[in-house]
């Protein structure tokens, strides 16, 4: 499903963000990455979803080579890859229903198509009496979910996960590990970034760790 | 282009102006000042073109007799130019006439004219013709025709002057291409520049969407109709903007100067549409330009 060879990322003169990082990631996998802060976890996972391109060394995922892949096939690929960011990164004048429908008009379904799905996904995430509100008017959890249910919404191949409980608290960052599990379980391959050791701790799960930019 | 598609850019155009309605408002009034500056010299160039036009559509001819014509005479000579297509006649000056009209130039130094023991000016018949009518060829054929008259010495009219005005025509035109050109290029770069602040204050969601798989066109889309609406705002507040201007100027000119003969002209309607469907224009290549830089990833 994803394939890292010799992947190297530099910004500039600085150290490199990645150092000959060769990765293969099976599908239906769950994996982490884990590593201190600046050891490459978000530029790894950007360049899993195209957010930024190797500096040398290949990278394919869903067979595809993100060195030579064009803008509208980027596009496409993006709507099989579900993001999900520490930030959320939702868009704040939008509510709800608005934010996650967004997959599946840029994917131009029919509005009746649209509703159903969203309200689908909003009532499996526990979020079918929040469609009206906006991200502001929600807590820090709820917002993590709207974000997960935007990712999932088109049932996509990959799902990743930035430090998605980088900002919550214990009970929600378990609830949000055990929405990832269930995903996991409907057959998405999972690639979940953080550097929390409390994550990691009796997991049977895969984990990569990064240091300095190197696979350890 | 789906259903779905049409439903989702206008509704996000719409959304997004109200959204960012203080952001639009600046843009709308950057854009309507960039705009009146061009659409008022497209007036003051109109009027100047309409007035030295409508000036040179006429051309007087000054045909000076070497003694005061009979009456009978007169009437032959006037009913041979109405035969001429475009002549009107404006009328006749007889050589006390002439002279009258000498003293009254004088003034005060009239007085001069007293020692002279007979009247030395002509008696003259003044015409006028209309360019549009007779043709270009017609004052030399005119003047030939004039000058084979017995009673007739000579034959005035300002060729010099004709010439000049149409050397003059040329050179404004130019100027008004050359400037015109100039505002309309200036008011597209602060247009383009106003966009990109628009653009660039919602630039987090530009990212977002395509994070989440949006082609370009599909960023891109809303943002032209945006820009296009936006374009058609401040085209549209920059013609009120001179009408107002113009209802202004035109009631103090009409105090001020009692300029009767110098009609100050509007825009004619073709011209409000044109420059209407220019700003859309502007609009949406100002917004074309300025989202360029945001997709280079």
């Amino acid at each position: 499903m994803i394939q890292l060879f010799h992947v190297y990322k530099s910004f500039g003169s600085k150290n490199p963000a990645l150092i000959d990082v060769s990765l293969t990631v099976k599908k239906g996998e769950f994996v982490f990455i884990t590593g201190p802060s600046g050891a490459g976890k978000t530029t790894l996972l950007k360049i899993i979803f195209c957010a930024e391109k190797v500096t040398s060394g290949q990278a394919l995922v869903n067979g595809r080579n993100l060195n030579r892949i064009k803008d509208r096939e980027l596009a496409f690929l993006r709507r099989r890859v579900g993001v999900v960011f520490q930030d959320f990164k939702l868009l704040p004048r939008r509510n709800v229903f608005e934010n996650v429908a967004l997959a599946l008009e840029i994917a131009g379904l029919p509005f009746s198509m649209i509703r159903k799905k969203v309200h689908q996904t909003l009532r499996y995430l526990g979020l079918a009496n929040k469609e009206g509100y906006y991200p502001p008017q929600l807590s820090g959890g709820e917002q993590q979910r709207v974000a997960v249910a935007r990712a999932i919404i088109n049932n996509p191949l990959i799902l990743l996960a930035d430090e998605p409980t980088g900002n919550l608290d214990p009970d929600l960052t378990m609830e949000i590990m055990a929405l990832l599990r269930q995903i996991h379980i409907r057959g998405t391959t999972v690639i979940v970034a953080t550097h929390s050791q409390e994550l990691l701790r009796d997991t049977r799960r895969r984990i990569v760790t990064l240091s300095k930019g190197r696979i350890v | 282009m789906s259903i779905t598609f049409l439903r989702y850019f206008a509704r996000q155009a719409m959304a997004n102006i109200f959204n960012n309605r203080l952001v639009h408002l600046i843009g709308v009034g950057t854009m309507a000042i960039a705009f009146l500056i061009f659409d008022a010299f497209v007036l003051i160039f109109l009027n100047l073109n309409y007035w030295t036009e409508e000036r040179g559509k006429l051309l007087t001819m000054s045909i000076y007799f070497k003694a005061e014509p009979e009456r009978i005479v007169l009437e032959d000579i006037k009913k041979e130019l109405l035969g001429f297509p475009g002549v009107t006649i404006k009328g006749f000056i007889s050589k006390d006439d002439a002279m009258e009209s000498l003293r009254r130039q004088l003034g005060d130094k009239a007085g001069l004219l007293d020692g002279l023991r007979e009247n030395p000016l002509p008696a003259s018949l003044e015409i006028v013709l209309s360019r549009d009518k007779s043709g270009d060829s017609t004052p030399y054929q005119l003047k030939r025709r004039l000058e084979g008259i017995d009673i007739v010495d000579e034959v005035q009219y300002s060729q010099e002057w004709i010439k000049r005005f149409e050397a003059f025509m040329e050179a404004i035109k130019i100027v008004g291409i050359v400037v015109g050109g100039l505002l309309f290029l200036a008011a597209l770069f602060i247009i383009i520049n106003t966009i990109k602040l628009t653009i660039y204050s919602r630039k987090d969601e530009i990212e977002i969407l395509k994070l989440v798989g949006a082609t370009n066109r599909f960023v891109k889309i809303p943002f032209l109709i945006e820009g296009s609406i936006q374009g058609f705002l401040g085209g549209s507040v920059a013609l009120l903007m001179l009408f107002l201007a113009y209802i202004v100027v035109m009631s103090r000119v009409d105090l001020r100067i009692g300029f009767a003969s110098l009609d100050i002209i509007f825009l004619p309607t073709h011209f409000i549409l044109f420059l209407l469907l220019m700003s859309i224009i502007i609009g949406f290549i100002g917004s074309t330009i300025s989202l360029g830089r945001f997709f280079r990833i």
